[in-house]
This record gives C-alpha cells, structure tokens and sequence, in this order.
C-alpha cells in the first residue's frame, strides 16, 4: 500500500505540489492523472525518495522510500526520461541493477524474456528505439518481481502491441493482489486500465476515487478530466 | 540481512558500472599506451647513462648533472609514474560522471537510495578499478628500469626501495583520482570533474602558488604527491613527506563526505 499524506514541495515562491493526499490500495490499477507540469512527476520522485518534499509524507507499506534496504524487492519504478546509459550493454544494465539489490543473476534474463528484448540483450542501449528503451525501463521495473509499480507514462513511446502489453501486464499485477501505481496523461488509456483514479491539477487534487465515482455524470474520463482541471 | 551485505551489493553494482563502460576501457588503454610510449622512448637514453657510470657510482641522466646512480635512476621511475598520476583523476571523472548522462542517477537512487551508503559504494569500487589501472602503471615503469639497469643492477628494479616508491605511487594516484570522483559527482558532470582537475593541476604545475606562498602550495594535492614522492635533493618542495600524506588523504576524506551531504540535501536532479 502506497499511503501520501499533506505532501508539498515548493521552489522558493513557487509550490509545485499542494498538500496532496491519497492511498494507492493493493490488488487495483490506481491512475494517476494531470496535464503536464501539474506535479504527477514532482509527486512521484518524493515517493521514490529522490526529491525531498517540504513537508508531508509518503509512505510504502509503511515506511519511507529512502528507509528500505533492498528497494528494487519491493517497488519497481520506471521514471519518465531515466535510462541507460547509451554505451552500456541492456544486459549490462540491468545486471548492475540487479547486484545492488541482491536480485539473482537469473532474473536479468527471464525479464529481458517478458518485456520482448532478449533478442536484443546485447545492443547497447543508444542503439534502441523509443520503444525498446521503454521496454528496457519496465524490464528494470520488474527485476525484484515487486510487490508494488510505480509507472510513469509507460506507454510513451509504444507501438499499439505494446500498448496492449503494458495493459495487460498492469492488469495481471494488481489481479495478482499487487499495487499498481501508472500516472499518464491518455485518458482513454487510463479508463481501460485503472480501477480508481487520482487528478491532479496545479499542484493539488482535485478528484479522487473509483473510476465509476470521478466519471459520474460525465461522458467519459476525458471529459471528467477536462472540467475538474479546468 | 545486515547493512554490510547492502554495502558488498552496492560496490559489486559499483564495480560492474564501470567495467561496462566503453569509454572507461578507452581512457585505461590510452593512458597505458602513453606511458608505454614515454617510457620506450627514454629507454634508450637511460640505458646509455647507465651504461656510463662511473665507478665511484655516478650517473648523469642530464649531461652536466652527475649524481649517485642508485638514487638518480629510482627517482627517475617514481617521476615516471607520477607524471601519469594526472590522468587517472579524468579517469575516475568519467567513471562518476555516466551518473548524470540519461538520468543515469535517478535509476541509481532508486537502487540505492541511502546516499550514504552509495558514496561509500562508488568510492570503494573506483579505488579498486584505480588501484588495478595505478599497479599497471607502477609495473611498466618497473620493466623499463630493470630493461635499462639489468646489466648493472638486476635487483635495483624490484629492490625495497624501488617497491616503497612505487606504493607511495599506488597511494597518490588512488587518492587524487578519488578527488576527480568526488569533483564530478559535486560539481554534477565529468566536464567538472576534469575542469577541477586541469585548474588544481595548473596551480601544482606551473608553481604560481609555491613561489607566492609554499604553505598554501602544500595544501593542493599534486602538490602533495610531489613532496611525498620526489626527493627534495633535486626538486624544489613545499613540506615534508608526513604533512603531504595528511593533505592527501584528507582531500578525498572532505570532498568524498561534502559529495555525500550534497547528495543526501540535494534533489536528485
């Protein structure tokens, strides 16, 4: 279980995420929602541990992110724009990843397998596509066989099948009674897959709840969304 | 499972980062293959000035200037080594700074997200890849000596005191390239890492600072590397051995735990 409370960050005068509160419950795609710069990434790093909030917390089962010995057994995280280094092998990189969290060897190659890159476990990372890099950055997600996702904008980038596999894939974690956590700004992408949703807009929540209950007396999660940011 | 475990898991992932870099076998091979070059290229003037020595044990490597031989010639492999203690600080700059190429340090801290322990891990594993580069550079600069003394003195190349030299060596290239890590990750990219290097290396190298103020000279780390390994009888030094081996292990010590503070304050952007 994810669990943020009064979470803020400000920059000097400028506050880029609001108090924001809410719970990300096992077993359900929870989507998380808002127009670029509304504080989804912002909101996510301090949940990682890689940006300070200034004040408020964010807790994973309990504790903070920082505070976990072997992270990468408990959360799987892909972070929008953070890759591999371009020389380095795919295999390399996920290797090395695999050793700071005592992840055995093995597992580097049974998820290069589940996200279609065995093939290409060998090429260096800068001679990826779009696509490949983002199956790179799910297969690194995956490596601790988590019991939590943290996904942001998983789709950028995929072809249709991919987009597919990435559905199905979130869909059969939290079946599994796992904890799926998948911000993106495609709505209809977010209707398929989530099963509550959180928006965000201007650094705060502005909805939070089950698809069914932000979606009441609207057309469709699009034109949910629209009006609650507007 | 205990912290110590975490701590082997993060050098192992250390280490393997930097072994996986193309670019860091480029630099170890260029830097190699220059001192190779260095040291095949003064051979044969070396061998001719041992070659002449004198009886009473003299020998003028610089024509005018004779001196014990003993001395002269294990001096002369401390130095050659030591001219390559500047290149390995750029080495540890690209070791540290793939770090910040593709957000590198973002999926880093989301392994390791103590920051503490990650320092300690980049630091151990850096030193071990430094230390293996720095023996390379100490063996070849020991065979192009015996190459050119074997036929006066066999044992002088792997002789006590030859061997002391070149620890003193192994210590200086392992701790400045620790400061070129510690610059990279503070100053957030190999570009600083290696501009820090280039201006402490000036200061050292031109002798601006010892001739405005020896104290202060003593202090930069080049500098200290000179005053523990180069023989005030024929170079003019800033201190004594003890004071730079305490400004030398202290430069990666304060700049090695400012990186840790910086990287535990700082977001990780």
């Amino acid at each position: 279980m994810i669990e943020i409370t009064g979470l803020t960050k400000g920059y000097g005068a400028t506050v880029a995420v609001d108090d924001v509160g809410f719970t990300v419950r096992p077993g359900r795609v929870t989507g998380f929602l808002g127009p670029n710069g509304a504080g989804k990434s912002t909101t996510l790093r301090m949940l990682l541990g890689l940006d300070h909030p200034t004040s408020g917390t964010a807790l994973i089962h309990g504790r903070r992110y920082r505070d976990l010995r072997f992270p990468l057994r408990t959360v799987g995280a892909l972070l929008d724009g953070a890759g591999a280094v371009p020389e380095r092998r795919a295999i390399d990189h996920l290797t090395w990843i695999a050793q700071s969290n005592r992840i055995p060897r093995g597992r580097v190659r049974e998820v290069l397998d589940r996200v279609g890159l065995a093939d290409a476990a060998t090429q260096r990372a800068g001679r990826y596509s779009l696509g490949m890099t983002q199956r790179l950055g799910i297969a690194a997600a995956l490596l601790g066989d988590p019991e939590i996702l943290v996904l942001d904008e998983p789709v950028n980038g995929l072809d249709p099948q991919g987009i597919r596999w990435v559905r199905s894939l979130v869909r059969e974690y939290a079946d599994d009674g796992r904890t799926v956590l998948l911000s993106s700004h495609l709505m209809s992408e977010t209707a398929d897959i989530a099963d509550d949703v959180v928006v965000i807009a201007r650094g705060r929540i502005v909805a939070d709840g089950t698809l069914e209950q932000v979606t009441a007396g609207h057309d469709s999660l699009e034109s949910a969304f629209f009006e609650l940011i507007a | 499972m205990g912290a110590l475990a975490a701590v082997r898991a993060s050098v192992r992932a250390e280490f393997t980062k930097i072994i996986t870099m193309r670019s860091v076998w480029i630099a170890t091979a260029v830097i190699l293959a220059l001192h190779l070059l260095i040291q095949r290229a003064n051979l044969g003037s070396n061998t001719a000035a041992v070659t002449a020595i004198t009886p009473q044990g003299t020998i003028e490597i610089f024509t005018g200037d004779p001196e014990p031989a003993r001395g002269a010639l294990l001096d002369l492999m401390v130095a050659g080594s030591f001219q390559m203690v500047l290149f390995l600080p750029v080495l540890a700059a690209l070791i540290a700074g793939q770090e910040f190429r593709s957000r590198q340090l973002d999926r880093t801290l989301l392994a390791v997200p103590h920051r503490g322990r990650l320092v300690i891990a980049k630091t151990i594993a850096a030193a071990g890849f430094l230390t293996v580069v720095a023996v390379l550079i100490a063996m070849i600069s020991i065979f192009f000596l015996y190459a050119a003394t074997r036929a006066w003195d066999p044992g002088l190349a792997t002789s006590a005191d030859a061997l002391c030299g070149q620890a003193g060596f192994l210590a200086l290239a392992v701790l400045t390239g620790l400061v070129g890590l510690a610059f990279t990750m503070l100053g957030r990219g190999t570009l600083a890492g290696i501009g820090a290097t280039v201006v402490l290396t000036v200061l050292t190298m031109t002798r601006l600072l010892a001739r405005l103020s020896p104290a202060l000279d003593a202090m930069l780390p080049l500098s200290a590397g000179r005053n523990l390994l180069l023989n005030p009888a024929q170079n003019t030094l800033s201190s004594g051995p003890a004071p730079a081996l305490i400004v030398l292990l202290l430069w990666p010590l304060v700049t090695l735990t400012a990186t840790g503070i910086v990287l535990y304050r700082q977001d990780a952007r």
